[in-house]
């Protein structure tokens, strides 16, 4: 090293600076940057149950160990099969046949990361429903594949029991053909990850932001100042001009729009003031009303909301006091973001914009924890804050109450006749399983199948013109886990799963459907079940 | 690689139960060509012989699944060694491997762990092997993150075809992931889009103004790009950069933190000094196993006739439920690689080569880096070897209208692309 590069070391070393990252940041870095350090740690203190040890499971498994959970369990009291060794990459081949699947799979999953605990458990899920069903709660989600469709509809009746025990992700495959759906009372998120963005509020410009657009001497500033005016003070600048000369409004009609665009042109000193150009093409956010949003406002009026108790979950009470802060804060709005994009500017005029927002924000957000009930903790009012115009709550149902109301499914297949073709092919299957005798072998016939779907759906009603595709793949292949299907399902489902555990992103709401002969995937959505 | 002379335990009965029931049995949409039973498991099990490119996050993915799936010749490329951030991913490798070849690494694993497979490893670049080679695989599947490597494979490819001879085609599938995105393709080289046709839709990538950078930072990146771009030069000479090099990276963070502490800029972390020099993606398990299996699927499907294949995209976003879309990415008549047409192009009588140069810099469906510039009848402006960019140097100041006329050819090469690309320049006015 230069003694110039020394120095500047030595001279740089008295900021605080962190040191570099250790082995388990440097190991984990790639997914952090999706979730951060909340969502690895919700991960981290995950326990996950998987039900028989299938393909399928283990696949999903990987996609979950490889980041890092806390705990998994494989129940399955199986031996492994000739045809298990197979199409298992968790199994050893044929020095595995015969041995435990679950502890087979157990270790082989465990090595590729020890910072995971795994466990088998060689009891039968219908042992444990029997004697131990207490047990199924200690878990942070269940995820079952190719259940038995008793045993399947015990379990959900169990966990959908009580609002506090863990969903349960129900996963369904078939030769080519897939689905998962995802049991749960309510998830809610507060870091969805939206990709659109807060309102910079240049309509309803805050005092502090207004008072600076309206006092800076324009006219008599510097050339070089002049071109590095941030478009967020010139166009509150330009749009409190423009109020006073027409009665308090913004630009309402076109032409009004294009003049006062170019009376932002007009104020150039020079003709090459990128700041003015990018002020013009972000013109339309000074007579854009910021407004709260239909999804957010509709959570003010959810029941849950208005009566909230200080035994509510905080997502309640959060919502409930920003439905307070919007109706009696002077700007009806949701608090600010501190969140500047970047624009031409210098960085003294950038940094002082950015500090103005800043400060009001945090006056925002002082405000607004004056209207809540309970204590919350403080990471999690500015994360709910910071994404207050992306919230979501989403509602489920039960697995499989869908399937008992015909008139549901058909209304879903007006949408998505290719996704409720797969999904009433999955479930005939299921009906035919349903009804034969344990260990007997599995080949339904096209008609059989038909029939059993057709029963799903009220009289009259026809099978969508999709289904012929769907039911003859799984005739085809009933009982076939294939390898890329199961490897597919297995990250998806371990998407959705990360989603579930994090409360980060937006899990399905529905069934996804999944067909690998035409390679696409499709969502059958609660919200279009419903007649 | 002692794994050569492995004895291949033969398959076992019923090793290949759930593959064989959609190899016994067409579906309904299966195409009639498809020879049901031993016929087809011949093929797959004993005849057919893949190329993978790449064995990181999606390559590991993929040769599980193609061993799985029942082909038994893979071979597999890849320049990389492995390094811990790998490891959340990548999963046939473990802490103790390392600094080792992701490929033989990889190649040893899946052999070990699926009996009778053949895996062939190649440490090295894909630009190292001829068209001889590429000539002997039925299928090739792409897992790669560079977009450089992927449009010299994909123009080999489709310069390998030879009209006169079916086997010259060599299907390529080529998959990619970005955090919860990712999207497979099925490209029929010279039949249907090819890699370069698509260029344009690849994200492009965020430059920050030099200008910016040296005078008016306003956000933490600017302060990094300043300390990489501007003073790593300045005052480390020549010492070349490397972004693995925790020192390196170390150094510049505290350079980038002590410029954004005198400008008041928050932000500057490791973490993100380390993503902005590396122009680090996010990488997660489940999206590179989605991807994967979706390439798979398709070269199970492309081998055995199963099913139709796909055609000729997917495209997935995981970050609000599940997203996906297939649709048929259409060919480009103008693409370079495949397309045989020239590309128009309209400058002003004033634009000089220097300019073009620019232009072509920046245009995102040719992403060309440093383009060498000729006419059938002479040279316009060589980038290398020396003494021809010396000679041709004074041409960079002319205007491209006083060395080609209108309606005339330009060729563009450049040395990091196996093709050359033709415009067709006319002027405005
Ligand atoms: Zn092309």
């Amino acid at each position: 090293m230069s003694q110039e590069a020394q120095d500047i070391q030595d001279s740089t070393t008295a900021i605080v600076a962190e040191s570099a990252p250790d082995a388990k940041t440097r190991r984990y870095d790639r997914q952090l940057r999706l979730w951060a350090a909340s969502g690895q740690s919700a991960l981290e203190s995950s326990r996950v149950l998987v039900i028989a040890g299938t393909a399928t499971s283990t696949s999903v498994l990987k996609n979950l160990v490889l980041p890092g959970i806390g705990h998994f369990t494989i129940l399955d009291p199986l031996e492994v099969t000739p045809e298990d060794a197979g199409n298992n990459f968790f199994l050893e081949g044929p020095s595995s046949i015969g041995k435990s699947r679950a502890e087979e799979a157990v270790r082989l999953l465990c090595e590729l990361n020890d910072g995971v605990d795994g466990k088998a458990d060689k009891r039968s899920l219908e042992e444990v429903l029997e004697n131990d069903k207490e047990w199924l709660s200690d878990f942070t989600i269940v995820i079952a594949h190719n259940l038995d469709p008793k045993l399947l509809q015990r379990l959900s009746e169990y966990l959908w029991s009580d609002t506090t025990f863990p969903p349960l992700v129900v996963v369904r495959s078939a030769g080519f053909l897939a689905e998962f759906y995802i049991q749960y009372h309510e998830h809610s998120v507060i870091e969805s990850h939206s990709e659109t963005t807060p309102s910079l509020r240049i309509d309803k410009a805050f005092p502090a932001l207004l008072d600076y657009a309206t006092t800076l001497d324009f006219e008599n500033m510097d050339v070089t100042d002049h071109g590095h005016i941030p478009y967020v003070v010139i166009l509150v600048r330009v749009l409190e001009d423009w109020k006073k000369a027409h009665n308090g409004l913004p630009p309402q009609t076109y032409a009004e729009k294009k003049e006062f665009k170019q009376g932002i042109m007009a104020m150039r000193k020079k003709s090459d003031e990128e700041n003015f150009e990018e002020a013009e093409a972000q013109a339309y956010r000074s007579w854009t009303a910021t407004t709260v949003p239909s999804e957010i406002s509709e959570l003010f009026d959810d029941p849950k909301v208005k009566s909230v108790t200080p035994s509510s979950p905080p997502f309640y009470h959060l919502v409930n006091a920003l439905a307070k802060f919007v109706q009696e804060q002077p700007s009806h709005t949701l608090p600010l973001s501190s969140t500047l994009p970047d624009m031409k500017a210098s960085t003294s005029a950038y940094i002082h914009l950015q500090t103005l927002y800043k400060r009001r924000a945090e006056e925002e957000k002082a405000a607004f924890k004056s209207y809540l009930q309970v204590p919350i903790a403080e990471d999690m009012v500015d994360a709910f804050v910071k994404n207050s115009h992306a919230l979501k709550l989403l509602r489920g149902k039960q697995w499989g109450a869908v399937d008992k109301d015909g008139a549901a499914l058909v209304k879903g297949g007006e949408v998505a006749p290719k996704e409720l073709s797969v999904h009433l092919a999955l479930s005939a299957l299921s009906s035919v399983i349903d009804k034969s005798q344990p260990g007997a072998p599995l080949t339904p016939t096209v008609e059989a199948l038909t029939e059993e779907a057709q029963a799903l759906l009220p009289g009259g009603a026809s099978l969508p013109d999709d289904f012929d595709n769907a039911v003859g793949e799984v005739a085809r292949a009933p009982t076939a886990d294939l390898p890329n299907v199961a490897a597919l399902l297995g990250g998806l489902v371990a998407q959705e799963v990360i989603k579930m555990i994090t409360k980060q992103y937006i899990p399905i709401h529905g069934y996804c459907t999944i067909d690998l002969v035409d390679a696409w995937t499709g969502t059958l959505k609660l919200s279009d079940l419903k007649p | 690689m002692a794994t050569e002379t492995q004895s291949q335990p033969a398959d076992w009965p019923g090793r290949y139960f759930h593959i064989d029931q959609v190899l016994n049995t067409p579906g309904p949409r299966t195409d009639e060509s498809f020879l049901a039973g031993d016929g087809v498991k011949d093929f797959l099990r004993n005849k057919s012989k893949i190329l993978v490119i790449g064995a990181g996050g999606l390559g590991c993915e993929i040769l599980a699944n193609l061993a799985l799936t029942g082909f038994k010749d893979i071979h597999v490329i890849d320049m990389d060694t492995i390094d811990i951030s790998n490891l959340n991913r990548q999963f046939l490798f473990r802490p103790k491997d390392v600094g080792k070849s992701k490929a033989i690494v990889a190649a040893e694993f899946i052999m070990k762990r699926v009996p009778g497979v053949k895996v062939t490893p190649y440490f090295g670049k894909i630009q190292d092997k001829d068209d001889a080679y590429y000539m002997q695989f039925n299928l090739v599947i792409c897992g790669l993150d560079s977009v450089e490597a992927r449009r010299w494979m994909n123009a080999t490819l489709v310069n390998l075809v030879d009209p006169e001879e079916p086997e010259s085609l060599k299907p390529l599938i080529d998959g990619g992931t970005e955090g919860f995105k990712g999207q497979a393709r099925v490209i029929l080289p010279t039949i249907t889009s090819c890699y370069e046709c698509s260029l344009d839709m690849l994200n492009k990538q965020t430059a920050f103004p030099i200008c910016t950078i040296a005078n008016t930072p306003r956000l933490p990146e600017h302060c990094i790009e300043w300390a990489s771009v501007l003073e790593w030069p300045r005052v480390r000479g020549d010492l070349k950069l490397d972004t693995d090099d925790p020192e390196h990276i170390g150094w510049l963070y505290k350079i980038a933190l002590a410029r954004a502490n005198e400008f008041k800029i928050e932000g500057v972390t490791w973490s993100l000094t380390q993503g902005v020099v590396k122009n680090i993606i996010p990488a997660i398990a489940s999206t590179n196993a989605v991807i994967a299996a979706a390439c798979c699927n398709e070269a199970f499907k492309i081998a055995t006739s199963s099913a139709a294949y796909l055609n000729n995209y997917f495209m997935l976003i995981g970050t609000d439920g599940v997203y996906s879309y297939t649709f048929e990415h259409e060919k480009r008549d103008d693409c370079p690689v495949c397309g045989g047409e020239a590309l128009e192009m309209t400058l002003k009588p004033t634009t000089t080569v220097e300019e073009l140069i620019d232009i072509l810099v920046e245009k995102q469906d040719i992403q060309i880096k440093k383009p060498s510039l000729s006419t059938p009848t002479k040279q316009i402006y060589f980038q290398a070897p020396p003494q021809l960019e010396e000679a041709t140097r004074p041409n960079l100041e002319k205007k491209v209208s006083d060395l080609v006329p209108p309606g005339g050819e330009v060729t563009v090469t450049a040395t990091t692309l196996p093709f050359s690309l033709s415009l067709r320049i006319s002027y405005s006015e």
